[in-house]
Formats: structure tokens, sequence, C-alpha cells
């Protein structure tokens, strides 16, 4: 095909690649899209996507870019597209230890890039589970969230600077990184979670943190939800804002945990409806620093505030990790929600958010309400509570499908009674749309598809994602 | 019966290392440092053995700095009973040889009259693999190493070691030096009850001179050095290529 001649003459043959070598691209990690693009291009440099853009454009063929391919909405399904994987573009090319940032192509696994500025005594808070495959471009171009947000934002707030090419094959260099730069629209966000459908992101520039000499991590046994925001807001207090992460997982999670993964065990003593996975961290030399009897002070605070709790009946018991092993057997815990909640043909899965102080009211709503229309199916949730963000989803007591929508529009219908969000970090792409079409201000929706057909008029990047179709509605 | 277990503060094992920029050795500013990970199973087999009924006291010992009382309190949040710092520097970065550490444990032992030491197979820090064969031989103990399973049978043991290519079961006679390895058990979580309730539990602080042990070292640290980078890979285009690649190496 002509197309595909002119790409291989600009990348090179070996990096478009079709039929069985392209198998890894024919669906993504949850299984649920299956698709057979035109060909899969693998550029080297922003040039190439140039290349690649223009051709396409020229020849009206759909582009859809793709990194890690671990996103959980089918944002990168590609049914006679040319995807374009940036995995060539890994490159980390610079990072600058004392203006705190990073310059890195977004091919660049997330992982990867944590352990390039470790090296410097920094950090890129940005941390889930898919973080040793998922890219940095489609966690711009997704605004992934994950289980530091509490303090160090989402990815669009760990962005100062952006290069995307263009349907068209333009460069918009973007490559920013002040702070400070109020010179009309930043346009930087419109890429930011528009899941490849406005342009092709190749570069970046990141912001980097200064690495925590000390962390402390916890699990803490609750009797009720209620009890949460009381034990955040005081350790907030008492560590000066140093609450890292607050996750919480309901009893069956435990359970479950425990019966999926091998070797897997029971955080406490006794069980309890309310775990929360806490971490606190200091970049304070002397929070290192031990008592009189031998703790280092950050985790003095954490303990004399949680005996405090519990000795007045506001938490039930806790575990402080007592070592770096320790501390990460805690987090693989949690970090294993994406194994044990996927592979269930017909649940209905869910990326809410609510505000801080409606969890409680969701989660007690959403019970009552499924109870009337599948009494036999099953609730399964966990939570980023520190920002009222909520993975809830629903197990339906059979396998046909019928309950997926009433389910949905249930869910729905209380996120948007408690003023809350149908998805707060996994973004739109094809599974969310249906709800964009719902429930999403249609103001806000008409400009939305102004802004994507001004910047990719032929329809192009990404096509069928995100936005819902005008007659949908 | 009381347990005695000897526990080192060394550097996390997950943090990453860094040698001092003069190869004078490794830098411990700031780093976060745990109870060495073989230690923390000879603590938790000590624990088990007063939950089965077969010991009536935990003492746990450590010999280093002042900070080591940490690496003490966390044994006594496990379940030890109580604790002897040995104060032997005040600098994080001095090592105090193995020999020397045996000394001191053997001074500890003359006092405490154990039926039995639980102590890790190594240190991960410094890897001798030394302390508890030397303090068999300072005591005339009977010793078992290298320990993934434990019976204490009265006056004797039943002790299950890991050698090189599998498993030695041997009888040792009690009171006995057993060093243990990674799979003798999995070590608790400390609970913040039990974590508050160790900083009541006693700890004696001792030094050296006290126990009338001389710890100057005797062996010199020539030179410390990273390990060698690993020489980066290829990327091969195809199956055919990559054979003809590990053809070239000899590989295959």
């Amino acid at each position: 095909m002509e197309l595909l001649d002119q790409i291989r003459a600009s990348i090179g043959d070996k990096y478009v690649v079709t039929r069985q070598d392209a198998q890894a691209w024919t669906r993504d990690w949850t299984d649920v899209y299956h698709w057979q693009p035109l060909a899969v291009t693998r550029p080297a440099n922003t040039e190439e996507v140039q290349a690649i853009a223009r051709a396409c454009f020229a020849q009206n063929i759909a582009m859809v870019p793709v990194g890690g391919n671990t996103g959980l909405t089918g944002a990168t399904k590609a049914q006679d597209a040319i995807m374009i994987s940036l995995d060539r573009m890994n490159a980390i090319r610079e990072i600058k230890p004392n203006a705190q940032v990073a310059i890195v192509e977004s091919g660049a696994v997330l992982d990867s890039i944590h352990q390039a500025v470790d090296d410097h005594d920094l950090v890129f808070p940005l941390i889930f589970g898919a973080r040793g495959s998922a890219m940095i471009g489609g966690n711009l171009s997704t605004n992934a969230g994950g289980s530091n947000v509490l303090r160090y934002g989402n990815t669009r707030d760990l962005c100062l600077g952006l290069e995307v090419v263009l349907a068209d094959g333009q460069v918009m260099n973007l490559m920013s990184e002040l702070r400070k730069d109020n010179t009309g629209l930043n346009l930087k966000h419109m890429f930011i979670g528009a899941e490849g459908t406005l342009g092709i992101i190749t570069a970046a520039v990141l912001r980097l943190y200064r690495k925590p000499l000390a962390y402390v991590t916890a699990m803490v046994g609750l009797r009720q939800l209620e009890d949460a925001l009381p034990l955040l807001n005081r350790l907030q207090n008492e560590t000066g804002g140093g609450v890292e992460a607050f996750e919480f997982m309901p009893r069956r999670y435990i359970e479950r945990h425990i019966e999926i993964i091998s070797g897997a065990d029971e955080p406490f003593e006794g069980a309890h409806e309310v775990n929360i996975l806490v971490e606190v961290a200091s970049t304070r030399a002397s929070d290192l620093q031990p008592d009189e009897s031998g703790t280092p002070k950050l985790q003095a605070i954490l303990e004399t505030a949680l005996m405090d709790m519990i000795s007045n009946d506001k938490a039930q018991d806790a575990v402080i990790a007592q070592n770096e092993a320790q501390r990460r057997s805690m987090w693989a815990r949690r970090e294993a929600a994406a194994e044990i909640t996927v592979g269930f043909p017909g649940a209905v899965d869910t990326d809410v958010a609510v505000p801080l102080e409606a969890v409680p009211s969701f989660l007690k709503q959403m019970t009552a309400r499924v109870q009337k229309i599948d009494p036999e199916g099953y609730e399964f949730y966990l939570s980023h509570l520190g920002d009222g963000n909520l993975h809830y989803t629903f197990y339906p007591s059979d396998r046909s499908g019928r309950f997926k929508e009433p389910i949905t529009e249930a869910i729905e219908d209380v996120v948007l009674e408690l003023q809350g969000s149908f998805s707060a970090e996994h973004g739109i792409g094809l599974s969310k749309r249906n709800s964009m079409a719902r429930r999403k201000d249609p103001v806000a929706l008409e400009m939305m598809r102004a802004i994507k057909t001004a910047l990719d008029p032929k329809n192009l990047m990404n096509p069928g994602k995100v936005y819902p179709e005008p007659e949908a509605r | 019966m009381k347990v005695l277990v000897p526990v080192k503060r060394v550097i996390d094992y997950n943090v990453k290392v860094r040698v001092k920029a003069d190869g004078s050795g490794v830098d411990l500013a700031n780093v976060k440092m745990s109870m060495n990970p073989f230690d923390e199973i000879a603590v938790e087999q000590a624990i088990r053995l007063k939950e089965a009924g077969q010991a009536d006291e935990v003492v746990a010992v450590s010999i280093g700095v002042k900070q080591n009382q940490e690496t003490l309190r966390t044994a006594l949040a496990m379940g030890a009973d109580r604790a002897i710092l040995v104060v032997a520097t005040e600098d994080v970065h001095a090592d105090i040889e193995p020999l020397a550490v045996a000394k001191i444990l053997k001074a500890v032992i003359d006092e405490e009259q154990p039926g039995i030491v639980l102590a890790g197979k190594q240190a991960i820090d410094n890897d001798m693999n030394a302390t508890g064969q030397m303090l068999a031989a300072l005591t005339g103990w009977s010793q078992a190493t290298f320990v993934s399973e434990l019976d204490i049978q009265g006056d004797s043991a039943l002790v299950t070691r890991e050698v090189d290519g599998g498993l030695q079961t041997i009888k040792v006679s009690m009171p006995t030096i057993v060093t243990v390895d990674l799979r003798l058990n999995e070590p608790r979580y400390a609970s913040l009850p039990n974590i508050m309730k160790a900083k009541k539990k006693p700890m004696d602080e001792k030094t050296p001179a006290d126990l009338g042990v001389d710890i100057a070292p005797r062996l010199t640290i020539v030179s410390t050095g990273e390990p060698e980078a690993r020489a980066a890979g290829i990327k091969v285009g195809s199956v055919d290529e990559l054979v003809e690649k590990l053809k070239e190496v000899g590989a295959v």
C-alpha cells in the first residue's frame, strides 16, 4: 500500500510493523477491545512523527498514538488506523537537578523516569501500578492520577511544557520550563487529557520534587469510613501537610487480595471494615533524628497521633512498616488492585470522584440502589480516599449484560447528585463515551467539539474517542 | 529457657547503596537504616519459641552506635522482652569487627546465661558470615549455621541447614549457637500498640569496656568501590540475528 511505502521510506522498513508482528498492538491491557491496525509505526524522533502525520493527513488516514497501552478505557483502539507507537522515543534528554525539571521524550517509561531522577535525589511523584509499562506520553494524554495526587497533584500539575505534533504534521513547541508564563492561552493544557485526539505528544518538561529522606508507612484499621477524614486531617496537621498517600481498602478487598495473591497475609491481627494505607514523608533531615526512645521524629509523630486515636476509639488498630521491605509489601497490596479486579465479563468498572466528605454517602446510596437492580450482584471498591477518587466495580449476578446499563446509570445518577465526576483519572476513551453524552454539560461538550474541529478539521486524530457523536445526545 | 538474639543495624536492603566519594566506605548519612533482615528472622523465631512455650524470655542485644536503640525497639515491638545496647562507637560509619562482636556477645552470655543464641547468618552490609561461628568457638557451644528449620527437643535440637545442593539435618546439643537463613520464617509486622509498649520495655546500656572487651580493629579496609556497571546490551531485529549473535559470543 502506497501510504505504508511512503512511511517506510521516512522511518525505515523495520519500524513499520504489520500483521503478525503487530499482534501486541491489537488489544489493550483490559482485553475488552480488539482491533486490526493498518500498521504500527515506530518513529525514532519528532521529525519522523511529523513525516507519518503528513502522510496520513494527505491520504485522510486515521492516526492513533500509543504508549505503554495500559489505559483502561479503550482509548488506543485503532481499527484500520495507523498506530504511532512512541516506544522508541524514550530518551530522558536532560535532568536539571537545581531547577528540578526533567526533559523527556514521550515514550519514556514512567518507571525509567523514576529511576533516572532518583540518581539526583529527586522524585517525579506520579505513582501508580502500571508504572513499569506506562509511558509518560500516555500519562499526559490521560492526565493520569494515582496514589500521590493528594500531595503533588495529577500529571497536569507535574507538567511544565510539551512538544506536540498536530494532525497535519506541524510541530507545536510548548517546551517551556517556566513557572510563570502568561502569554495568552496555555495551550499545553488542551493536550493533557485529550487522549491523543488533538495531536501527538512527543516530548515534555516535567516538574520534579526533592526526594523525601524519611517515609513512614502504616496501615490503619477503622470501624467506619466516617472516621477516615478526621484521621487524614489530623495527620496532615501534625506533619505539616506531609501525607503523600491515603488509600482506602474495605474488608472485602483485603479478603479478595489474600484469596488471589499467593503469600498475601492479613494486615492486622483482627479484621477491620475500613483499612487505610497512609504514607507520610519529609525532606527534613531533622525528621530522621531519633527521640529519647530511639524513634525517628517523623515516625514518633505518627505513632503518637495514631495511638491517641486508638485510645479514643477513633481508630481500631495500626501497623507501621519497620523497614523498606514492609513498606513495599504494604504498597503491593494496594497496587494489586488492577490484577484482582479485572477479568470479570459483564462487570461494571468505574472511576468516579466525589467531594471528599461525600465518599461514605456515595457508597451507602450505591448499595441501596444496586440492591434494587440486582440484589444478587456483588460490590467491590477501593479508593484514593485522600482525593475523593473511588474505583467502584459491580459484578452482576449473571453475565448476560442486562444489568450493565441500569447499574452504570445508577452510578452516574449518584455521582451527579453529589456533584462528582464519572471519570476521575482514567479518562473517557471509548468506554465512557456514553456517559459523556448523557452527563457532561452540553455547552462544555459543544466547546470541546469546537476545539477538536479547530485542531483536527479532518477528524484523523484518534477518531471516535472522548467526544460523543452529536446525534447521540 | 532464655533466648539471646543479637541484632545489627544496617543500611536498609532496599536502599540504593552509594560509595563515599573518597572510597573509604558506604555513605550512611541520612540513609534509611533497618534491622539486618536475617536478624529479623532470628527475632521472629525467638518470639515463636516463646509463644510455643519453649522459651520464657527473649533478650535482644545490639552493638554499635546509640541509634541502634531504634533497631532494638523494633525487636521489642515484635515481642522481645528486654534489650541490651552496647554502645561501641559514635560514628555510624565505624563497623565493629566480627571477633570484637563475638567477644562482646560472649561477655553478655556469661552474664545472661541463655539456653540458645539465635542470630542472623550474616549481616547484609559487610557479608562477613563469621560472628556466629566465632561465638561458638569462644563459648565452646555447638553451632548450627544457615538454619531453615529448628526443632528444640530438650537438651538437643534438630536443625535443618541450607547447604550447597540441598538440605542437611543435624542434631546439636544445647546450649547452642544458631545462625538463621532466609526461609526459616516470615517476620511479623509490628503493631502500633506493641510499638508503644516496646518504648516502656527495659533497655540496658553498656560499653565494651564494661564487658572488658577491646574492640580495636584488626582489619584494614583498603578500598570500597561501586560494582562495575553492566555493559550496554544490543537490540536485535530478528530471531536469525539473535542466533547469529549468540553464536558469535559462543553462547549456543
